[in-house]
């Protein structure tokens, strides 16, 4: 007579692979359920879309199917089209430009609120200053592009203050001069206080008692600063960093096409207003726009590969 | 001279919560006192109105004789070494020694001698290249108690310097506290809630309880002659077991204690005081060390609930005719079976 097999004891050395994975199933049902919608959004807005990156390789009309027996391909077609359209350097020197600027004043801003936040004596003000802050970030885009229009307008506030004054009205819309100073302040105004939000989350884990340590060393509010807050924030600061870089070159298209006329359209047409145009205004050529986009996703990519790379070399934060 | 002088000292938070009241405490040159006492009790308060890390409420604080309540932090010439340890982390261990003498602005050479110095003493050389976070717990309260000691501080604050710290690691590093007292000659302040440390480190002790000063004394004051049951209770290892509704007796001039209707002499110097004292016989409490309950002779009964090994010793949990606990420790070599359910016989 043949010995009934045993079961498994419970032991989780004992189990096989399979009854370990179903284990941990059971175990983490109630929290794989949480996680499930988000995972939903993700795929659906985020990884579905990608299958629509393969216009770019084809000779693709509105109305096509992406894939189908009538498919035409065309490799490189739509990028070689791009590197030889007469827009090519000056939608990347725009979009370069403006990214760049942003980034050199919007990534130390809000360490810079932060640190100063932190370090205010009354809380109550704190609390006060970051709500006055964090604000502006709550307002549209069209809601804030009115607001410019209402301060730097030809008969804005700031025109009629200087028109008051005895000085010239300036077309700050119509000047391409003004277009980057205004979006790139206007959008680091809109953001420096949410962007600080992360950061004063950081900073409220600093151990009180370095800050007590310090104190007791003869170090100045602003020497603590230094030694004791910046070092607590260094490891959020390299993982911003690294995300800034790599969507260094990812612009949206709404505010600049708000902001656009034909006076700063020299230096207001960005990859992604291009993008835009292209792909759904006049005779829309998607397979072409779906390349420009496609071509600035792999830059934002390379960009976060190299950001990340250097981070782990040179100091010991990274992203994976 | 770095006496210490606390004059009714206090501290109010703007809630209106009192801390601290009124702390009288004179510490002389040198000397290594221990602030003890329960979670809450207010020592830590205390120690960091010392360093001037709170505000003082009321009251005056008197540094080698310079009145410093309104003095800085860092002109009061102490240093306090942190629960946490509180080490600069993006700094090298040599940086963390000799950042307090950087910002003071000493030469180069002398720091360097001065770090090296301690780092010597305190065997840390090896690590001065390292950053605190390639250090173990023990390692960087070394570092910790160097940075510290490169100041020559007149008063060395210490705040539950052992409490994340490991038994084993906890247990080494006190005796390395007492070996470094005796290199550094300096006063000592040091805040703990672990009575074994201050037993063993203390010269005196200042036990405290809801922000009161409960006892100061020696350990052996404190240990021998409790001011009240807190102090009873709170000083020694396993605590004291209290009887209550006891009857104090005096017969012929003679002062018993009666516990559950068994009686026991007092010693000499409980009959003198009460005899000072002029105390009549009453309902009382009776607090018996279990060091001094002998188990295996007597007409008190027990009955053990818990027997715990402890290697050398045996720690008792008896339940008594008046439902007190009652833990005793006798020797290995105890001929009475000390099973649990077995009921024994003991006397004081």
């Amino acid at each position: 007579m043949e010995a009934k097999a045993k079961p498994l004891a419970k032991n989780p050395g004992l189990m096989s692979k399979s009854q370990k994975r179903a284990r941990s199933l059971r175990e983490n049902a109630p929290f794989l359920l949480m996680i499930f919608p988000a995972v939903l959004v993700v795929f659906l807005f985020n990884y579905l879309p990608i299958y629509g990156v393969l216009i770019a390789f084809q000779d693709f009309m509105p109305g096509d199917k992406i894939l189908s027996s009538s498919t035409i391909w065309v490799g490189f077609e739509n990028f070689r089209r791009f590197f030889s359209d007469p827009q090519f350097w000056p939608l990347m020197k725009n979009t370069f430009l403006i990214c760049i600027y942003g980034f050199i004043i919007g990534f130390p801003l809000p360490i810079i609120i932060s640190l100063m936040l932190n370090s205010l004596k009354g809380r109550k003000t704190a609390k006060y200053l970051q709500t006055i802050f964090t604000a502006p970030h709550f307002i549209s885009l069209v809601v804030l592009v009115g607001m410019l229009t209402l301060f730097f307008g030809r008969y804005g506030l700031v025109n009629n203050v200087v028109a008051h004054m005895g000085g010239e009205r300036y077309s700050y819309f119509l000047e391409s001069s003004a277009f980057r100073p205004l979006y790139i302040l206007s959008s680091n105004w809109q953001d420096f206080g949410w962007s600080a939000v992360i950061y004063i989350a950081a900073l409220s884990n600093v151990d009180p008692q370095q800050h007590e340590a310090a104190i007791l060393d003869g170090a100045t509010r602003f020497q603590r600063v230094i030694h004791v807050d910046l070092p607590a924030i260094m490891p959020m600061i390299s993982v911003m960093l690294i995300m800034s870089i790599g969507g260094l070159m990812d612009v949206g298209y709404e505010k600049a096409l708000l902001m656009q006329t034909d006076g700063n359209l020299g230096v207001s047409e960005l990859i992604s207003t291009y993008v835009y145009k292209r792909g759904l205004t006049g005779v829309p050529d998607q397979a072409y726009a779906t390349a420009i986009g496609l071509f600035n996703s792999v830059i934002n990519v390379i960009l976060l590969i190299i950001a990340n790379t250097t981070s782990k070399r040179f100091s010991e934060n990274s992203l994976w | 001279m770095s006496e210490v002088i606390l004059k009714g000292l206090k501290k109010v938070y703007d809630n209106k919560v009192t801390a601290v009241h009124d702390v009288n405490l004179e510490i002389k040159d040198k000397e290594f006192i221990v602030l003890v006492g329960p979670s809450g009790c207010g020592k830590s308060t205390t120690l960091r109105m010392v360093a001037g890390l709170e505000e003082i409420s009321d009251g005056e604080l008197y540094i080698d004789g310079r009145l410093v309540n309104d003095v800085a932090p860092k002109d009061r010439d102490i240093a306090m070494v942190f629960q946490n340890y509180a080490l600069y982390p993006h700094m090298t261990v040599y940086d963390n020694l000799a950042y307090a003498l950087k910002l003071r602005k000493t030469p180069k050479a002398e720091i360097k001698k001065k770090v090296l110095e301690v780092a010597e003493i305190l065997d840390i050389t090896q690590y001065l290249e390292r950053k605190p976070k390639a250090l173990s717990g023990g390692q960087r309260q070394r570092v910790a108690i160097g940075r510290a000691m490169v100041r020559d501080p007149k008063v060395f604050l210490m705040d539950e310097p052992l409490s994340n710290l490991d038994a084993k690691l906890r247990n080494q590093m006190r005796a390395e506290i007492i070996k470094l007292r005796s290199r550094i000659d300096t006063t000592f302040m040091y805040v703990t809630h672990d009575q074994t440390e201050a037993m063993t480190l203390g010269d005196r002790i200042v036990i405290m309880k809801d922000g009161y000063v409960n006892q100061i004394g020696t350990p052996q004051e404190v240990f021998n002659r409790p001011v009240n049951l807190f102090v009873a209770g709170f000083i020694g290892m396993p605590v004291m077991n209290f009887f209550d509704n006891c009857r104090l007796i005096e017969e012929g001039g003679v002062f018993h204690a009666e516990i559950r209707g068994v009686r026991f002499k007092l010693s000499d110097f409980q009959q003198k005081a009460l005899k000072q004292n002029g105390v009549k016989p009453c309902d009382i409490v009776c607090g018996i060390r279990p060091q001094h309950v002998t188990v295996g002779e007597g007409e008190l009964k027990a009955t053990i609930e818990v027997s715990e090994m402890m290697g050398s010793e045996y720690n008792l949990h008896a339940r008594c005719e008046g439902d007190e606990v009652v833990k005793l420790i006798p020797t290995v070599d105890l001929a009475t079976d000390v099973s649990m359910g077995r009921t024994v016989s003991f006397t004081t």
